[in-house]
Protein backbone atom coordinates (compact mmCIF):
# COMPACT_ATOMS: atom_id res chain seq x y z
CA UNK A 1 0.00 0.00 0.00
CA UNK A 2 1.10 3.54 -0.61
CA UNK A 3 0.04 6.66 1.25
CA UNK A 4 -1.17 9.50 -0.97
CA UNK A 5 -3.02 12.78 -0.55
CA UNK A 6 -5.86 13.54 -2.92
CA UNK A 7 -7.35 16.99 -3.38
CA UNK A 8 -11.07 16.47 -4.00
CA UNK A 9 -13.45 19.43 -4.26
CA UNK A 10 -10.81 21.64 -2.58
CA UNK A 11 -10.39 19.36 0.43
CA UNK A 12 -7.31 17.23 1.10
CA UNK A 13 -7.71 13.54 1.92
CA UNK A 14 -4.92 11.28 3.12
CA UNK A 15 -5.60 7.78 1.94
CA UNK A 16 -3.84 4.41 1.73
CA UNK A 17 -4.14 2.88 -1.73
CA UNK A 18 -2.71 -0.06 -3.60
CA UNK A 19 -0.79 0.77 -6.80
CA UNK A 20 -3.56 -0.84 -8.85
CA UNK A 21 -6.49 1.05 -7.29
CA UNK A 22 -8.27 3.22 -9.80
CA UNK A 23 -9.18 6.79 -8.91
CA UNK A 24 -12.83 5.79 -9.35
CA UNK A 25 -12.60 2.95 -6.80
CA UNK A 26 -10.75 5.09 -4.27
CA UNK A 27 -13.17 8.02 -4.61
CA UNK A 28 -16.18 5.72 -4.20
CA UNK A 29 -15.06 3.02 -1.79
CA UNK A 30 -12.48 4.74 0.38
CA UNK A 31 -13.62 8.36 0.38
CA UNK A 32 -17.39 7.99 -0.10
CA UNK A 33 -17.77 10.06 -3.28
CA UNK A 34 -20.43 7.68 -4.61
CA UNK A 35 -21.68 10.35 -7.03
CA UNK A 36 -18.79 9.17 -9.22
CA UNK A 37 -20.57 6.36 -11.06
CA UNK A 38 -18.86 3.19 -12.14
CA UNK A 39 -20.31 1.45 -15.15
CA UNK A 40 -18.21 0.03 -18.00
CA UNK A 41 -14.82 0.23 -16.23
CA UNK A 42 -13.22 0.54 -19.69
CA UNK A 43 -13.31 4.26 -20.39
CA UNK A 44 -16.14 3.99 -22.89
CA UNK A 45 -19.24 5.21 -21.05
CA UNK A 46 -18.13 8.35 -19.22
CA UNK A 47 -20.22 7.67 -16.09
CA UNK A 48 -17.10 7.85 -13.88
CA UNK A 49 -16.00 11.22 -15.31
CA UNK A 50 -14.36 13.62 -12.87
CA UNK A 51 -12.43 16.80 -13.58
CA UNK A 52 -8.68 16.56 -13.05
CA UNK A 53 -7.05 19.98 -13.23
CA UNK A 54 -10.20 21.18 -14.97
CA UNK A 55 -10.29 18.51 -17.68
CA UNK A 56 -12.73 15.58 -17.83
CA UNK A 57 -11.09 12.18 -17.40
CA UNK A 58 -12.45 8.67 -16.94
CA UNK A 59 -11.60 7.95 -13.30
CA UNK A 60 -11.79 4.19 -13.99
CA UNK A 61 -8.79 4.55 -16.32
CA UNK A 62 -6.65 6.61 -13.97
CA UNK A 63 -4.82 5.19 -10.99
CA UNK A 64 -5.44 6.99 -7.71
CA UNK A 65 -1.66 7.35 -7.44
CA UNK A 66 -1.58 9.21 -10.77
CA UNK A 67 -4.03 11.78 -9.41
CA UNK A 68 -1.89 12.82 -6.44
CA UNK A 69 -1.04 16.52 -6.50
CA UNK A 70 -3.82 17.35 -8.95
CA UNK A 71 -7.18 19.04 -8.37
CA UNK A 72 -10.08 16.60 -8.60
CA UNK A 73 -13.66 17.82 -8.90
CA UNK A 74 -16.73 15.60 -8.60
CA UNK A 75 -20.29 16.74 -9.25
CA UNK A 76 -20.61 17.41 -5.50
CA UNK A 77 -17.99 20.13 -5.85
CA UNK A 78 -20.09 22.23 -8.24
CA UNK A 79 -22.76 23.63 -5.94
CA UNK A 80 -21.65 26.55 -3.80
CA UNK A 81 -23.24 27.36 -0.39
CA UNK A 82 -26.16 25.08 -1.09
CA UNK A 83 -26.88 26.66 -4.47
CA UNK A 84 -26.76 24.49 -7.57
CA UNK A 85 -24.38 25.29 -10.43
CA UNK A 86 -26.12 26.93 -13.42
CA UNK A 87 -25.60 23.73 -15.45
CA UNK A 88 -27.33 21.68 -12.76
CA UNK A 89 -30.26 24.11 -12.74
CA UNK A 90 -30.59 23.93 -16.53
CA UNK A 91 -30.45 20.13 -16.50
CA UNK A 92 -33.43 20.14 -14.13
CA UNK A 93 -35.28 22.83 -16.06
CA UNK A 94 -34.86 21.11 -19.45
CA UNK A 95 -35.67 17.58 -18.25
CA UNK A 96 -32.13 16.47 -19.06
CA UNK A 97 -32.07 14.00 -16.15
CA UNK A 98 -33.88 10.71 -16.62
CA UNK A 99 -32.36 7.77 -14.70
CA UNK A 100 -29.57 10.13 -13.63
CA UNK A 101 -26.68 7.70 -13.93
CA UNK A 102 -24.87 9.61 -16.69
CA UNK A 103 -25.73 13.03 -15.25
CA UNK A 104 -22.66 13.69 -13.06
CA UNK A 105 -20.32 12.87 -15.95
CA UNK A 106 -22.40 14.80 -18.49
CA UNK A 107 -22.44 17.94 -16.34
CA UNK A 108 -18.72 17.77 -15.57
CA UNK A 109 -17.84 17.31 -19.27
CA UNK A 110 -20.10 20.27 -20.06
CA UNK A 111 -18.56 22.39 -17.28
CA UNK A 112 -15.07 21.84 -18.66
CA UNK A 113 -16.29 22.92 -22.12
CA UNK A 114 -18.03 26.07 -20.85
CA UNK A 115 -15.03 27.03 -18.69
CA UNK A 116 -12.89 26.95 -21.83
CA UNK A 117 -15.42 28.26 -24.34
CA UNK A 118 -18.43 30.11 -22.88
CA UNK A 119 -20.16 30.27 -26.30
CA UNK A 120 -19.85 26.83 -27.90
CA UNK A 121 -21.72 25.76 -31.03
CA UNK A 122 -24.12 22.84 -30.79
CA UNK A 123 -21.52 20.69 -32.58
CA UNK A 124 -18.90 21.61 -29.98
CA UNK A 125 -21.33 20.67 -27.20
CA UNK A 126 -21.99 17.31 -28.83
CA UNK A 127 -18.26 16.64 -29.22
CA UNK A 128 -17.64 17.64 -25.58
CA UNK A 129 -20.17 15.06 -24.36
CA UNK A 130 -19.26 12.43 -26.97
CA UNK A 131 -17.47 10.41 -24.28
CA UNK A 132 -20.59 10.25 -22.12
CA UNK A 133 -23.26 7.70 -22.93
CA UNK A 134 -26.90 8.22 -21.91
CA UNK A 135 -28.82 4.95 -22.04
CA UNK A 136 -32.13 6.75 -21.62
CA UNK A 137 -31.20 8.53 -24.91
CA UNK A 138 -32.07 11.95 -23.63
CA UNK A 139 -29.28 13.59 -25.60
CA UNK A 140 -31.47 16.30 -27.12
CA UNK A 141 -32.54 17.66 -23.73
CA UNK A 142 -28.96 17.41 -22.46
CA UNK A 143 -27.62 19.42 -25.40
CA UNK A 144 -30.41 21.98 -24.98
CA UNK A 145 -29.67 22.32 -21.26
CA UNK A 146 -25.97 22.93 -21.92
CA UNK A 147 -26.71 25.46 -24.68
CA UNK A 148 -29.15 27.25 -22.33
CA UNK A 149 -26.54 27.37 -19.55
CA UNK A 150 -24.05 28.81 -22.03
CA UNK A 151 -26.52 31.43 -23.26
CA UNK A 152 -27.10 32.62 -19.70
CA UNK A 153 -23.43 33.12 -18.87
CA UNK B 1 -13.61 -15.66 -6.95
CA UNK B 2 -11.18 -15.70 -9.81
CA UNK B 3 -7.68 -17.06 -9.56
CA UNK B 4 -5.39 -14.34 -8.18
CA UNK B 5 -2.79 -15.05 -10.88
CA UNK B 6 -5.20 -13.67 -13.45
CA UNK B 7 -5.53 -10.33 -11.69
CA UNK B 8 -3.79 -7.01 -12.25
CA UNK B 9 -2.04 -6.52 -8.90
CA UNK B 10 1.17 -4.48 -9.23
CA UNK B 11 2.79 -4.12 -5.83
CA UNK B 12 4.90 -1.02 -6.38
CA UNK B 13 4.47 2.40 -7.96
CA UNK B 14 7.26 4.84 -8.72
CA UNK B 15 7.02 8.37 -10.06
CA UNK B 16 10.49 9.40 -11.26
CA UNK B 17 11.12 13.06 -12.06
CA UNK B 18 13.85 12.67 -14.67
CA UNK B 19 14.55 10.44 -17.68
CA UNK B 20 17.77 9.29 -15.98
CA UNK B 21 15.84 8.19 -12.90
CA UNK B 22 13.18 6.46 -15.03
CA UNK B 23 15.64 4.40 -17.08
CA UNK B 24 17.48 3.45 -13.90
CA UNK B 25 14.23 2.07 -12.47
CA UNK B 26 13.50 0.31 -15.77
CA UNK B 27 16.84 -1.43 -15.64
CA UNK B 28 16.51 -2.25 -11.94
CA UNK B 29 13.11 -3.92 -12.30
CA UNK B 30 13.79 -5.44 -15.72
CA UNK B 31 10.81 -7.54 -16.85
CA UNK B 32 8.74 -6.71 -13.77
CA UNK B 33 8.76 -2.97 -14.48
CA UNK B 34 6.12 -1.42 -16.75
CA UNK B 35 5.94 2.16 -17.87
CA UNK B 36 2.69 4.02 -17.36
CA UNK B 37 2.02 7.39 -18.98
CA UNK B 38 -1.71 8.03 -19.48
CA UNK B 39 -2.53 4.47 -18.44
CA UNK B 40 -5.62 4.18 -20.64
CA UNK B 41 -4.42 1.00 -22.36
CA UNK B 42 -2.86 -0.47 -19.22
CA UNK B 43 -6.04 -0.09 -17.17
CA UNK B 44 -8.26 -1.57 -19.86
CA UNK B 45 -6.02 -4.59 -20.36
CA UNK B 46 -4.96 -5.02 -16.70
CA UNK B 47 -2.16 -7.42 -17.58
CA UNK B 48 -1.50 -9.69 -14.57
CA UNK B 49 2.22 -9.75 -15.42
CA UNK B 50 2.63 -6.12 -14.34
CA UNK B 51 4.41 -6.07 -10.98
CA UNK B 52 6.02 -2.63 -10.78
CA UNK B 53 4.60 0.58 -12.27
CA UNK B 54 6.94 3.37 -13.35
CA UNK B 55 4.87 6.51 -13.95
CA UNK B 56 6.60 8.70 -16.53
CA UNK B 57 4.10 11.58 -16.49
CA UNK B 58 6.48 13.68 -14.37
CA UNK B 59 9.48 13.62 -16.71
CA UNK B 60 8.64 16.90 -18.43
CA UNK B 61 7.98 15.20 -21.76
CA UNK B 62 4.63 16.90 -22.45
CA UNK B 63 5.49 19.52 -25.09
CA UNK B 64 5.26 20.45 -28.78
CA UNK B 65 8.11 22.62 -30.08
CA UNK B 66 9.23 23.74 -33.51
CA UNK B 67 12.52 24.96 -34.93
CA UNK B 68 14.30 25.05 -38.28
CA UNK B 69 14.68 21.23 -38.18
CA UNK B 70 10.95 20.62 -37.87
CA UNK B 71 8.69 19.72 -34.96
CA UNK B 72 9.50 17.91 -31.72
CA UNK B 73 6.78 16.27 -29.62
CA UNK B 74 7.49 14.93 -26.13
CA UNK B 75 6.53 11.28 -25.66
CA UNK B 76 4.01 11.98 -22.88
CA UNK B 77 2.19 14.75 -24.76
CA UNK B 78 -1.52 14.02 -24.50
CA UNK B 79 -3.71 13.79 -27.58
CA UNK B 80 -5.75 16.73 -26.25
CA UNK B 81 -2.59 18.85 -26.18
CA UNK B 82 -1.61 17.66 -29.67
CA UNK B 83 -5.07 18.54 -30.99
CA UNK B 84 -4.82 22.01 -29.40
CA UNK B 85 -1.20 22.75 -30.33
CA UNK B 86 -0.88 25.95 -32.42
CA UNK B 87 2.28 24.50 -34.04
CA UNK B 88 0.40 21.46 -35.33
CA UNK B 89 -2.60 23.32 -36.81
CA UNK B 90 -0.72 24.01 -40.05
CA UNK B 91 -0.56 21.76 -43.11
CA UNK B 92 1.03 19.17 -43.32
CA UNK B 93 1.39 18.63 -39.55
CA UNK B 94 -2.34 19.09 -38.99
CA UNK B 95 -2.79 15.44 -39.97
CA UNK B 96 -1.73 14.70 -36.38
CA UNK B 97 -4.49 16.99 -35.12
CA UNK B 98 -6.98 15.07 -37.28
CA UNK B 99 -5.75 11.73 -35.95
CA UNK B 100 -5.55 12.92 -32.32
CA UNK B 101 -9.10 14.28 -32.43
CA UNK B 102 -10.50 10.88 -33.44
CA UNK B 103 -8.86 8.79 -30.72
CA UNK B 104 -11.05 7.40 -27.95
CA UNK B 105 -13.23 9.90 -26.11
CA UNK B 106 -12.50 13.46 -24.89
CA UNK B 107 -11.83 11.89 -21.47
CA UNK B 108 -9.24 9.51 -22.95
CA UNK B 109 -7.62 12.22 -25.10
CA UNK B 110 -7.03 14.28 -21.94
CA UNK B 111 -4.70 11.61 -20.53
CA UNK B 112 -3.63 9.22 -23.33
CA UNK B 113 -0.21 10.06 -24.78
CA UNK B 114 1.34 9.84 -28.23
CA UNK B 115 4.25 7.81 -26.82
CA UNK B 116 1.87 5.31 -25.27
CA UNK B 117 -0.04 4.98 -28.53
CA UNK B 118 3.18 4.26 -30.43
CA UNK B 119 4.79 1.90 -27.90
CA UNK B 120 1.64 -0.12 -27.33
CA UNK B 121 2.15 -1.06 -30.99
CA UNK B 122 -1.35 -2.26 -31.77
CA UNK B 123 -2.22 -2.45 -35.49
CA UNK B 124 -5.03 0.10 -35.10
CA UNK B 125 -3.04 2.86 -33.34
CA UNK B 126 -4.41 6.04 -34.90
CA UNK B 127 -1.22 8.06 -34.57
CA UNK B 128 0.81 5.42 -36.42
CA UNK B 129 -0.27 5.99 -40.06
CA UNK B 130 0.04 9.75 -39.55
CA UNK B 131 3.57 9.41 -38.15
CA UNK B 132 4.52 6.95 -40.90
CA UNK B 133 3.65 9.35 -43.70
CA UNK B 134 5.33 12.22 -41.85
CA UNK B 135 8.47 10.01 -41.65
CA UNK B 136 8.82 10.60 -37.93
CA UNK B 137 12.00 9.85 -36.06
CA UNK B 138 11.85 8.48 -32.51
CA UNK B 139 14.35 9.30 -29.74
CA UNK B 140 14.93 6.50 -27.29
CA UNK B 141 16.78 6.66 -23.95
CA UNK B 142 18.26 3.92 -21.84
CA UNK B 143 20.92 3.68 -19.17
CA UNK B 144 23.42 3.08 -21.99
CA UNK B 145 22.56 6.38 -23.65
CA UNK B 146 20.36 7.60 -26.49
CA UNK B 147 19.56 6.29 -29.92
CA UNK B 148 17.11 7.18 -32.61
CA UNK B 149 15.03 5.05 -34.94
CA UNK B 150 12.77 5.74 -37.90
CA UNK B 151 9.10 5.07 -37.25
CA UNK B 152 9.09 2.85 -40.38
CA UNK B 153 11.49 0.50 -38.55
CA UNK B 154 9.72 0.64 -35.18
CA UNK B 155 6.69 -1.65 -35.50
CA UNK B 156 7.69 -5.33 -35.55
CA UNK B 157 4.51 -7.31 -35.00
CA UNK B 158 1.19 -7.09 -33.14
CA UNK B 159 2.12 -5.38 -29.81
CA UNK B 160 5.81 -5.81 -30.56
CA UNK B 161 8.10 -2.90 -31.29
CA UNK B 162 11.78 -2.13 -31.58
CA UNK B 163 12.18 -1.04 -27.95
CA UNK B 164 14.77 -3.15 -26.14
CA UNK B 165 14.63 -3.93 -22.44
CA UNK B 166 15.37 -0.85 -20.35
CA UNK B 167 14.51 1.58 -23.15
CA UNK B 168 12.17 4.55 -22.94
CA UNK B 169 10.73 6.55 -25.86
CA UNK B 170 11.33 10.23 -25.11
CA UNK B 171 10.55 12.25 -28.23
CA UNK B 172 8.91 12.15 -31.65
CA UNK B 173 10.56 14.31 -34.30
CA UNK B 174 8.94 15.42 -37.53
CA UNK B 175 11.03 16.80 -40.41
CA UNK B 176 10.21 19.90 -42.44
CA UNK B 177 8.41 19.51 -45.77
CA UNK B 178 8.52 21.42 -49.05
CA UNK B 179 5.77 23.86 -50.02
CA UNK B 180 2.83 22.31 -51.87
CA UNK B 181 2.70 19.36 -49.48
CA UNK B 182 -0.73 18.16 -48.38
CA UNK B 183 -1.82 15.48 -45.91
CA UNK B 184 -5.04 13.70 -45.01
CA UNK B 185 -6.11 11.23 -42.30
CA UNK B 186 -9.28 9.16 -42.46
CA UNK B 187 -10.53 6.70 -39.86
CA UNK B 188 -13.53 4.43 -39.97
CA UNK B 189 -14.72 2.71 -36.81
CA UNK B 190 -18.01 0.93 -36.16
CA UNK B 191 -19.18 4.04 -34.32
CA UNK B 192 -17.79 7.56 -34.41
CA UNK B 193 -16.47 7.67 -30.83
CA UNK B 194 -14.53 5.42 -28.46
CA UNK B 195 -13.98 2.56 -30.91
CA UNK B 196 -10.78 1.30 -32.46
CA UNK B 197 -10.34 1.79 -36.18
CA UNK B 198 -11.66 -0.79 -38.63
CA UNK B 199 -9.24 0.90 -41.02
CA UNK B 200 -7.26 4.12 -40.72
CA UNK B 201 -5.45 5.77 -43.59
CA UNK B 202 -2.93 8.58 -43.87
CA UNK B 203 -1.59 10.20 -47.05
CA UNK B 204 1.06 12.85 -47.77
CA UNK B 205 1.63 14.26 -51.23
CA UNK B 206 4.13 16.85 -52.41
CA UNK B 207 3.33 18.41 -55.78
CA UNK B 208 5.57 20.37 -58.12
CA UNK B 209 4.50 23.78 -59.48
CA UNK B 210 2.74 22.07 -62.42
CA UNK B 211 0.88 19.62 -60.12
CA UNK B 212 3.11 16.63 -60.82
CA UNK B 213 3.41 14.24 -57.86
CA UNK B 214 6.92 14.59 -56.55
CA UNK B 215 6.56 12.41 -53.50
CA UNK B 216 3.66 10.38 -52.12
CA UNK B 217 3.38 8.47 -48.85
CA UNK B 218 0.41 6.22 -48.13
CA UNK B 219 0.02 4.42 -44.79
CA UNK B 220 -2.72 2.16 -43.46
CA UNK B 221 -3.53 0.81 -40.01
CA UNK B 222 -5.64 -2.06 -38.62
CA UNK B 223 -5.13 -4.02 -41.86
CA UNK B 224 -1.96 -6.02 -41.07
CA UNK B 225 0.04 -7.05 -37.98
CA UNK B 226 1.71 -3.62 -38.07
CA UNK B 227 0.73 -0.21 -39.47
CA UNK B 228 2.34 -0.14 -42.92
CA UNK B 229 3.18 1.90 -46.00
CA UNK B 230 1.72 0.91 -49.38
CA UNK B 231 4.97 1.42 -51.24
CA UNK B 232 3.99 0.07 -54.65
CA UNK B 233 0.93 2.29 -54.72
CA UNK B 234 3.13 5.23 -53.72
CA UNK B 235 5.56 4.50 -56.56
CA UNK B 236 2.73 4.55 -59.15
CA UNK B 237 2.22 8.26 -58.51
CA UNK B 238 5.83 9.37 -58.91
CA UNK B 239 6.07 11.90 -61.76
CA UNK B 240 2.36 11.60 -62.60
CA UNK B 241 -0.36 14.20 -62.86
CA UNK B 242 -3.09 11.86 -61.68
CA UNK B 243 -6.69 12.12 -62.81
CA UNK B 244 -9.57 10.53 -60.94
CA UNK B 245 -9.33 7.18 -62.76
CA UNK B 246 -5.64 6.86 -62.01
CA UNK B 247 -6.21 7.61 -58.31
CA UNK B 248 -8.74 4.75 -58.28
CA UNK B 249 -6.02 2.44 -59.61
CA UNK B 250 -3.53 3.63 -57.01
CA UNK B 251 -6.08 3.02 -54.26
CA UNK B 252 -6.81 -0.46 -55.62
CA UNK B 253 -3.07 -1.22 -55.57
CA UNK B 254 -2.82 -0.01 -51.94
CA UNK B 255 -5.62 -2.42 -51.02
CA UNK B 256 -3.56 -5.25 -52.55
CA UNK B 257 -0.62 -4.50 -50.25
CA UNK B 258 -2.46 -5.12 -46.97
CA UNK B 259 -3.11 -8.35 -45.08
CA UNK B 260 -6.32 -7.78 -43.15
CA UNK B 261 -7.92 -10.26 -40.78
CA UNK B 262 -11.57 -10.79 -39.86
CA UNK B 263 -12.43 -9.91 -36.28
CA UNK B 264 -15.25 -8.54 -34.16
CA UNK B 265 -14.95 -5.12 -35.86
CA UNK B 266 -14.99 -6.18 -39.49
CA UNK B 267 -14.49 -8.95 -42.01
CA UNK B 268 -11.21 -9.01 -43.92
CA UNK B 269 -13.15 -8.45 -47.16
CA UNK B 270 -14.78 -5.30 -45.82
CA UNK B 271 -11.41 -4.00 -44.58
CA UNK B 272 -10.03 -4.47 -48.09
CA UNK B 273 -12.89 -2.61 -49.73
CA UNK B 274 -12.81 0.12 -47.10
CA UNK B 275 -9.05 0.54 -47.52
CA UNK B 276 -9.47 1.15 -51.25
CA UNK B 277 -12.23 3.70 -50.68
CA UNK B 278 -10.42 5.54 -47.87
CA UNK B 279 -7.09 5.67 -49.73
CA UNK B 280 -8.79 7.18 -52.77
CA UNK B 281 -10.57 9.80 -50.64
CA UNK B 282 -7.41 10.58 -48.68
CA UNK B 283 -5.39 11.00 -51.89
CA UNK B 284 -7.94 13.50 -53.22
CA UNK B 285 -8.00 15.41 -49.92
CA UNK B 286 -4.20 15.53 -49.70
CA UNK B 287 -3.89 16.75 -53.31
CA UNK B 288 -6.47 19.48 -52.66
CA UNK B 289 -4.53 20.61 -49.58
CA UNK B 290 -1.23 20.55 -51.46
CA UNK B 291 -2.76 22.85 -54.08
CA UNK B 292 -4.37 25.18 -51.54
Amino acid sequence: MISITLNVNDNEYKVEVAPYHSLCDVLRDKLGFTEVKNSCNQGECGACTVLVDGKPVSSCLMLAAQAEGRKIVTIRGLSKNGELHPLQKKFIEYGAVQCGYCTPGMILAAKSLLDEDPNPSEDEVRIAISGNICRCTGYQQIVEAIMAAAAEK
Amino acid sequence: MSNTKTLFRPSEYFKPTSVAEAVKLLEQYDEKGWLIAGGTDLLVEKDPQVEVLIDIAGLGLDYVKSDSQGVRIGATTTFANIAASPILQKNPYNILVQAASQIGTPQIRNVATIGGNICHAVPSADSAPALLILEANLSISSKAGERSIKIADFFKDVRKDALEKGELLTEVQLPTFPARTGTAFLKKGRVAVADLAVVNVAVRITLTADNTCQETNIALGAVAPVPLRAREAEAMLKGKKPGEEFLEKVAAQAAEEIKPISDVRSSAEYRKTLSRVLVERALKEAIARAQA
